[in-house]
């Protein structure tokens, strides 16, 4: 895959995080501390968490096509990565509570949650594709016999 | 050189013949072209020449320059750069589907998927080929005959 192309492909990703973790924030918030009261530089909380986010995703780029199980591997190393990052986030952070273990077994259930879900979806959405384009297959080879 | 087409009546047989003075590289190029448009295409394995029937190759790969093609059982090198085969093999059902790749759909044996809008194409030798997420539109709608 071309570089520029993927760093396309990454800015796209980088806005549809921002929005949402700015819907997770405001639910863990809601459930978490719904009195507190917050900055405007609490805002900009999304988009830096996008933007660290986005750093492991950069694991998966190869000048060459991966093969299924080196795409699983660097798949399995963006999880722990993207762990690492949103605990670093939670730890350094001075508005969440890392004290209350709960918080803490949220955020990273909450990353391992949407991660695995997000897959599903794709990889399911791949098979049905996959399923239909064999249809068309055996169509096509049937025609040009 | 001097090109000229002559009609012929259908009780001949239609021929194609280069008078030249030696056999130049750019007379085994215009022979190639001729006989890769009748079916067949020239390479080498094992530095001995061959004809293989486009119909013989699963796919083609370009690795560093250079171009190769796949059969059930054995790989020959070719002089064709891949861009040329793709328009070549275009009416032989063979499609490009990724940056250094191509392939014949009819030795397809099935499609699945293989992570981040990637697919992968099982060829009928168990072989199996990445489908490069940027080709993949152009495939279903190959197959879809469009």
């Amino acid at each position: 895959m071309e570089f520029k192309r993927f760093l396309i492909n990454k800015l796209i990703l980088f806005f549809m995080l921002s929005t949402l973790i700015t819907v997770a924030v405001s639910v863990i918030g809601s459930a978490f501390a719904a009195d507190a009261q917050l900055s405007y530089g609490t805002l900009l909380t999304p988009i830096v968490y996008a933007a660290l986010c986005l750093l492991p995703t950069f694991v998966t780029w190869s000048r060459h096509e991966l093969t299924p199980k080196q795409m699983l591997l660097r798949k399995a190393l963006m999880l722990v990565l993207l762990e690492a990052v949103m605990l670093f986030i939670a730890f350094t952070s001075p508005t969440i509570d890392t004290g209350r273990i709960q918080v803490v077994l949220v955020i990273a259930g909450s990353v391992l949650v949407i991660f695995v879900l997000a897959n599903l979806f794709v990889w399911l959405k791949e098979s049905a594709e996959a399923r239909q384009m064999n249809c068309d297959l055996k169509a096509f080879q049937k025609l040009h016999e | 050189m001097e090109v000229r087409i002559e009609k012929i009546g259908k009780e001949q047989e239609e021929l194609v013949l280069i008078r030249c003075h030696a056999v130049t590289e750019q007379v085994q190029e215009i022979e190639a072209f001729v006989k890769s448009r009748q079916g067949s295409l020239s390479c080498i394995s094992d530095a001995k020449k061959y004809e293989i029937p486009v119909t013989d190759i699963c796919y083609i790969e370009s690795v560093d320059g250079k171009t190769f093609l796949y059969t059930n059982d054995r790989v020959y090198e070719t002089a064709y750069r891949i861009y040329e085969l793709e328009e070549m093999l275009k009416p032989k059902h063979f499609l490009r589907i990724s940056k250094p790749m191509l392939v014949n759909l009819m030795k397809i044996r099935s499609i699945q998927p293989a992570f981040n809008g990637r697919f992968l194409a099982v060829l009928n030798s168990g072989e199996k080929i990445i489908i490069s997420r940027y080709y993949v539109k152009a495939l279903k709608a190959a197959l879809r005959g469009e």
